[in-house]
């Protein structure tokens, strides 16, 4: 918020947050109205609960008017008394089950609305996001508005239970009920106050614990830094200073807490020392009875609690309002990519190569100021496999994200059989595409869960084929329970290699039409290499491939080598061809490989 | 809230253990003794205040309506205003003493444990996942904070509120308690019952709730691999599979309490019920009068809410002495690597001899090293080669005292490292692992890790050193640009330059250096070679080198293979034997080479 904030604008984002607000209640109220039948029956017998519950005092007064001083038929009164504790005990229970089970329910939902409209929103949303910040609203945003959720049912008989105890105070004596109450509203008052501070301060406090969370998680993530040069003291400074920020944020929390709690407790004991000041005057005139003065000082206690509860309740509304309007702005954000409204179909087979890849013209950057491509052309025949060479941020793996159609071009078009990438069912597409990123990404599930992945039904058969193909399948038979060994973090841990292996096979189980290598063997160990090598042109005979490399070896798989510099195709030709005629080629290939040249000549020798 | 902690069978404390670390606690808490005698007395207080207005109350119907004295009437309810005054300014201060008791209690218990991790040795660390560490210092820690917020207090008002009212029940009337009393066991019986089934049914949410949000946190962080390979349909499913068995967790643990919460509310009303009915045929009998019953009555809650609080705080009370147990744990941990007792510093040069160490992992089955003798003469560069898991990094790390071997000696200008001096170690010999680890914080912030009192002149003394003044001149806040977490501002060159100029910061005789693996830019690339050539100059260099210009340049190149240095010698020497060394050269040139 600016200080320059004129009146208009702040009325327009008043408008615009108001706005916000009544879209996130809408989105509540669409989520409950499914167990409208569920709540409103829980609302019920919350409300039983109440009526029962104001009763019982009633009934005990009157049993000790008539049954004690009277000298009336205890047993009854007694009964009486029990069976109606028989029934608050069942309506509190229930009241509890439907309030929880009904919130769970609510938050089971949206937690899978939520997760499913992420998993489709595109990439480039993705690249902007942070993880963090999605699982909180799909984990405090949601606790937030259960922990509302779950006080509906409990607010309603609350409300009815002030409404009742305050109607029964008003008919035995309505003077005495006026010095009973008076204090009350208070309690209301200075809970809601307190329901704000307290979670303002709490977020502070958890602000604090997490630097200090950074600074441990520094220390020891970075300990051979820490320890190779002695900067413990550094490191314990810095956390001394998070532990005594920490502890003045919490006693301010404190400060308030006891600002609020016992002013909470004396509230109603003020009442109550009301009613035996003026009751007692009023008994001893004869006004009332002292049965009606014992029940005065029960129901005062009856009210502690559900005017707590309701101070607590417009807190808690406030939050799960905010909540509501976090998540509301991720359901509302549309996928920039999404499927045509009508799709072409890919060319069948008919025993004909497929898989021609063709990039025509295309222009493209990630930010509108920052071109990546520019006047990208590229043919690659069915069946042809290609290299594509670069340096680092040259563009490479943003062709392969391009075929994807992670990403749209900003102008021309890229081709996949002909047909316009963008005309085609984005689950169509990318079946025939199989990629190995850059970065292995595994998913913390067995090696055979991982293989299948793009074909969850393949049979063993399919999945050994395809290690094998991968040169993954010897080292899979090493680990303790071969494919059903859970790797990932938590899991078994793989060498980068092996990790990338078993990446490929994932991305070739499916037969794609198009294979894209991105980087993919940079971390096989360079003995085990040619050992893949040799998988890898079987992969590759009779499928479109894109093999983006650095190290010759690798880069000879392919027929052509495309280069990539300053935006655009530099270079199309044979490897040899390249080292031979383009200085820049040879600059590029050479730092990619950390190499002094002298010395390979030498070995080569 | 009802659940606040739960606790795994294993993480249980047996009696002799929660004693041990009650008196641990007391211990700590010895410096805020005063505070914590404060808060005592003002629980007393607070307790018996609120005790005595039914006490007062019965007071002031007895003998003053029955007996229709005005004046005692009006005494009691003067008292009764005091009563509640003095529990008011009681409570404020009761809070407040508490609170600074326990805060300050956490406070120390973070400096202690942290202090006592960045003691340990390389190898606590290796054991420990840093996950697990920084669970220690804020999970863990966190866990007590509910208990020192307000569980703590309400603990001590239970115990008291309930000693209190027996008491004052029996003085009241003892036929009366007996009566009161009936339902107890009950209760308490039913209340621990509870606390073990919804404990269970709590662990179950407890690692549902996990599992659910790994799965989120996985499905969002490979978002690019499903839409890659069109899994959104498959993955959405198995996800609704794990949301779904959390909400049956949940589902289960509702249920659990319901029970419970239905027979709490009925056994508080039941005992009304018998103190109507029984106490209500003593009152006709005359055995007690009816103020007495009146009070009872009212007494009653004051029996039964601090029973349900106390079970209620059952769990965080297990859960706290699970976390401090595991504290406790790291206090007691012994570095392995520690200063001797009456260090010396070591000389400002010198030859590194390492002379006939082994060395085995904690835990490992095979020997990291074995036997392994070598000397590096002062300024001489010595590259360390060999296949992945041979030993280079452990050697190199060994060479830095990072570890002390089994057997054998490393010495440093003829001390034995184990005799030196922490502070003189860290000098002469310096640790850089090259891909570079940065610390939120600005640049020089970043080299201060190395010299905590090193001046703005120094730092960029040392940013001159390694050449690299002008490329973070380039940076609009220069040296004091912020780096974010882990350095993610910088690119992974420049991070590099970082941490060679904080070798350079600290101007060491001997350095280690663990070479980066990872690809840079042509352009940065150049930088980094050319900043480590100057900083090597005129040191003695260990390096594991994973790049044959280095190789090239070093003085010696010991081969590793197997956890012994299998050849010894120059490039050339080496080459000429034709052995692992020029096999491994083979090895890395054919895959650069065609086919
Ligand atoms: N998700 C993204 N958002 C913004 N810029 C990006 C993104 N991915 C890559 N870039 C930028 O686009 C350029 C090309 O990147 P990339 O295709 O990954 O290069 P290469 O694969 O050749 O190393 C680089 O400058 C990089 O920083
Ligand atoms: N922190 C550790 N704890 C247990 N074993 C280790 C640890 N670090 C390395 N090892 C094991 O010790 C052996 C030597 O490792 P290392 O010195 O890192 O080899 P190199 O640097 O030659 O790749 C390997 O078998 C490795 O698995
Ligand atoms: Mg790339
Ligand atoms: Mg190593």
């Amino acid at each position: 918020m600016s200080v320059s904030e004129s009146e208009t604008e702040v009325s327009a984002r008043l408008e615009f947050e108001q706005a916000q607000r009544s879209e996130g209640w809408k989105l509540l109220r669409g989520l409950l109205r499914d167990q409208r039948r569920n709540l409103v029956i829980g609302g019920l017998i919350g409300m039983s609960w109440a009526a029962f519950k104001v009763a019982i005092p009633q009934v005990t007064k009157l049993a000790i008017n008539d049954g004690i001083e009277k000298n009336g038929p205890l047993l009854k009164w007694a009964l009486i008394i029990a069976g109606l504790g028989v029934l608050t005990g069942i309506l509190s229970g229930f009241r509890r089950y439907v309030a929880f089970r009904e919130s769970r329910w609510a938050e089971t939902l949206l937690r899978e609305r939520l997760f499913g409209h992420v998993l489709d929103l595109n990439i480039g949303y993705h690249d902007k996001a942070q993880t963090g910040q999605l699982m909180s609203r799909a984990s405090s945003d949601l606790m937030q508005i259960q922990g509302f959720i779950v006080m509906i049912p409990i607010t309603m008989s609350n409300v009815i239970q002030i409404f009742a105890v305050a109607a029964i105070l008003f008919i035995t004596d309505p003077v005495l009920a006026l010095v009973a109450m008076a204090p009350l509203p208070f309690v209301n008052l200075s809970a809601r106050r307190f329901s704000s501070r307290i979670h303002k301060i709490t977020l502070a406090v958890q602000a604090e614990q997490a630097q200090l969370a950074n600074v441990v998680e520094e220390s020891v993530s970075g300990v051979r830094v820490v320890k190779g040069f002695g900067a413990e003291q550094v490191q314990f400074d810095k956390l001394e200073k998070e532990a005594d920020d920490i502890y003045a944020e919490s006693m301010k929390a404190a400060k308030i807490r006891s600002n609020f709690m016992p002013a909470i407790d004396i509230l109603p004991a003020l009442g109550a020392v009301g009613v035996l000041g003026v009751g007692g005057h009023r008994v001893l005139s004869g006004q009332i009875s002292i049965g009606d003065l014992v029940a005065f000082n029960v129901y005062l206690t009856l009210l502690v609690w559900p005017l707590r509860n309701v101070g607590m309740i417009i807190a808690l509304g406030q939050r799960a309002a905010s909540a509501l309007v976090r998540i509301h702005e991720v359901l509302s954000t549309k996928s920039e990519i999404t499927d045509p409204p009508m799709a072409r179909d890919l060319p069948s087979p008919n025993g004909k190569q497929l898989g021609a890849v063709k990039f025509d013209h295309v222009q493209f950057g990630y930010d509108a100021d920052r071109p990546v491509l520019k006047n990208f052309n590229l043919e690659i025949a069915a069946g042809e496999s290609i290299a594509i060479v670069g340096a680092t941020a040259s563009g490479k793996s943003t062709v392969a994200r391009l075929l994807l159609r992670f990403y749209d071009t900003n102008n021309g078009h890229v081709y996949l059989d002909g047909v316009d990438v963008r005309k085609l069912k984005l689950r169509e597409l990318r079946q025939q595409i199989g990629v190995v990123f850059e970065d292995t990404v595994l998913f913390n599930d067995s090696v055979k869960s991982n293989i299948s992945f793009a074909r969850p039904n393949a049979s063993q058969a399919d999945l050994e084929k395809a290690a094998k193909l991968a040169g993954a399948h010897d080292f899979i038979l090493q680990l303790p329970n071969s494919y059903d060994t859970v790797i990932g973090e938590r899991g078994f841990s793989l060498s980068g290699g092996q990790r990338q292996r078993i990446a490929i096979a994932r991305a070739i189980i499916s037969d794609p039409r198009v294979l894209v290598l991105d980087d993919a063997t940079s971390a096989v160990d360079p003995s085990k290499e040619g050992e893949i090598r040799d998988a890898m042109r079987t992969v590759m005979s009779g499928r479109t491939t894109i093999v983006i490399a650095h190290r010759p070896g690798t880069i000879a798989l392919a027929s052509r080598v495309v280069f990539i510099d300053e935006l655009t195709v530099a270079a199309i030709g044979k490897h040899e061809d390249l080292v031979a005629t383009n200085a820049r080629y040879r600059e590029v290939l050479a730092s990619m490989q950390n190499t002094a040249p002298d010395f390979l000549e030498e070995l080569v020798k | 809230m009802w659940q606040a902690g739960g606790v795994s069978d294993e993480d249980r404390l047996s009696r002799a253990q929660a004693r041990t670390i009650l008196g641990r606690v007391f211990k700590m808490a010895a410096p805020f003794r005063r505070t914590m005698y404060v808060a005592f007395g003002c629980v007393m207080v607070t307790t018996a205040t609120t005790l005595s207005a039914p006490v007062i109350v019965r007071h002031g119907i007895d003998a003053g309506i029955r007996a229709r004295d005005t004046g005692a009437l009006n005494l009691s309810v003067v008292m009764y205003l005091v009563v509640v005054s003095l529990t008011y300014v009681f409570g404020r201060m009761l809070f407040v003493f508490v609170n600074r008791t326990g805060e300050s209690f956490l406070r120390l218990l973070r400096l202690a444990v942290f202090r006592q991790m960045q003691r340990q040795s390389m190898a606590f660390f290796d054991r420990n996942k840093a996950g697990v560490l920084v669970a220690r210092m804020t999970a863990d820690i966190e866990s007590m904070s509910e208990l020192v917020q307000w569980g703590l207090l309400q603990f001590l008002s239970a115990v008291l509120m309930l000693v209190f009212s027996i008491v004052v029940l029996l003085f009241l009337s003892w036929q009366l308690t007996i009566i009161a009393l009936i339902v107890m066991p009950v209760l308490v019986f039913s209340s621990i019952k509870f606390q073990r089934d919804s404990n269970r049914a709590y662990l179950t949410v407890r690692e549902r709730v996990g599992a659910n949000l790994s799965a989120l946190q996985e499905g969002i962080t490979t978002v690019r691999v499903i839409q890659a390979y069109a899994q959104e349909d498959e993955v959405k499913s198995k996800f609704k599979v794990s949301n779904r068995s959390l909400f049956a967790a949940h589902e289960k643990s509702v249920r659990v309490s319901t029970w419970y919460f239905a027979l709490v509310e009925f056994s508080g009303v039941l005992a009304s019920a018998l103190m109507i009915g029984i106490g209500g045929w003593f009152a006709h009998r005359g055995t007690v009068t009816l103020g007495t019953v009146v009070a009872f009555v009212l007494l009653l809650s004051s029996l039964f809410d601090p029973v349900q609080q106390l079970s209620q705080l059952y769990n965080t009370v297990q859960s706290a002495g699970a976390a401090l147990n595991k504290l406790f744990a790291i206090l007691d941990a012994k570095p392995e690597v520690d200063e001797h007792h009456s260090p010396v510093d070591l000389p400002r040069t010198g030859e590194l001899k390492v002379s006939n160490i082994s060395f085995t992992y904690a835990g490992a089955e095979n020997q990291a090293l074995d036997d392994v003798s070598i000397r590096v003469g002062v300024g001489e560069k010595l590259a360390l080669v060999g296949p992945t898991g041979a030993g280079k990094s452990t050697l190199a790390k060994l060479m830095a005292r990072l570890y002390d071997p089994q057997t054998g000696t490393v010495e440093f200008g003829g001390v034995n490292l184990t005799m030196a001096s922490m502070t003189s170690l860290r000098e002469r010999i310096a640790v850089v692992p090259q891909e570079g680890f940065l610390f939120n914080g600005t640049i020089r912030d970043n080299l201060r890790i190395a010299r905590a009192n090193a001046t703005d002149a120094e730092i960029e003394a040392a940013i001159d050193a390694i050449g690299a003044t002008e490329h973070f001149a380039q940076f609009s806040d220069g040296l004091d640009t912020q780096v974010r977490e882990r350095g993610s501002r910088l690119s992974a060159g420049e991070r590099q330059l970082v941490a060679l100029a904080r070798a350079a910061l600290v101007d060491p005789a001997v350095l280690v250096l663990d070479e980066a693996t990872s690809n840079l830019d042509p352009g940065t690339e150049a930088e980094v070679e050319h900043a480590l050539e100057r900083l090597m100059l005129g040191r003695t260099v260990i390096v594991v080198a994973h790049r044959l210009s280095t190789v090239q340049r070093a003085d010696h190149i010991a081969v590793v293979v197997d956890a012994k240095i299998a050849e010894f010698g120059s490039h050339e020497e080496l080459l000429a034997r034709n052995g692992h060394y020029a096999e491994l050269a083979r090895a890395w040139v054919q895959s650069h080479s065609v086919n």
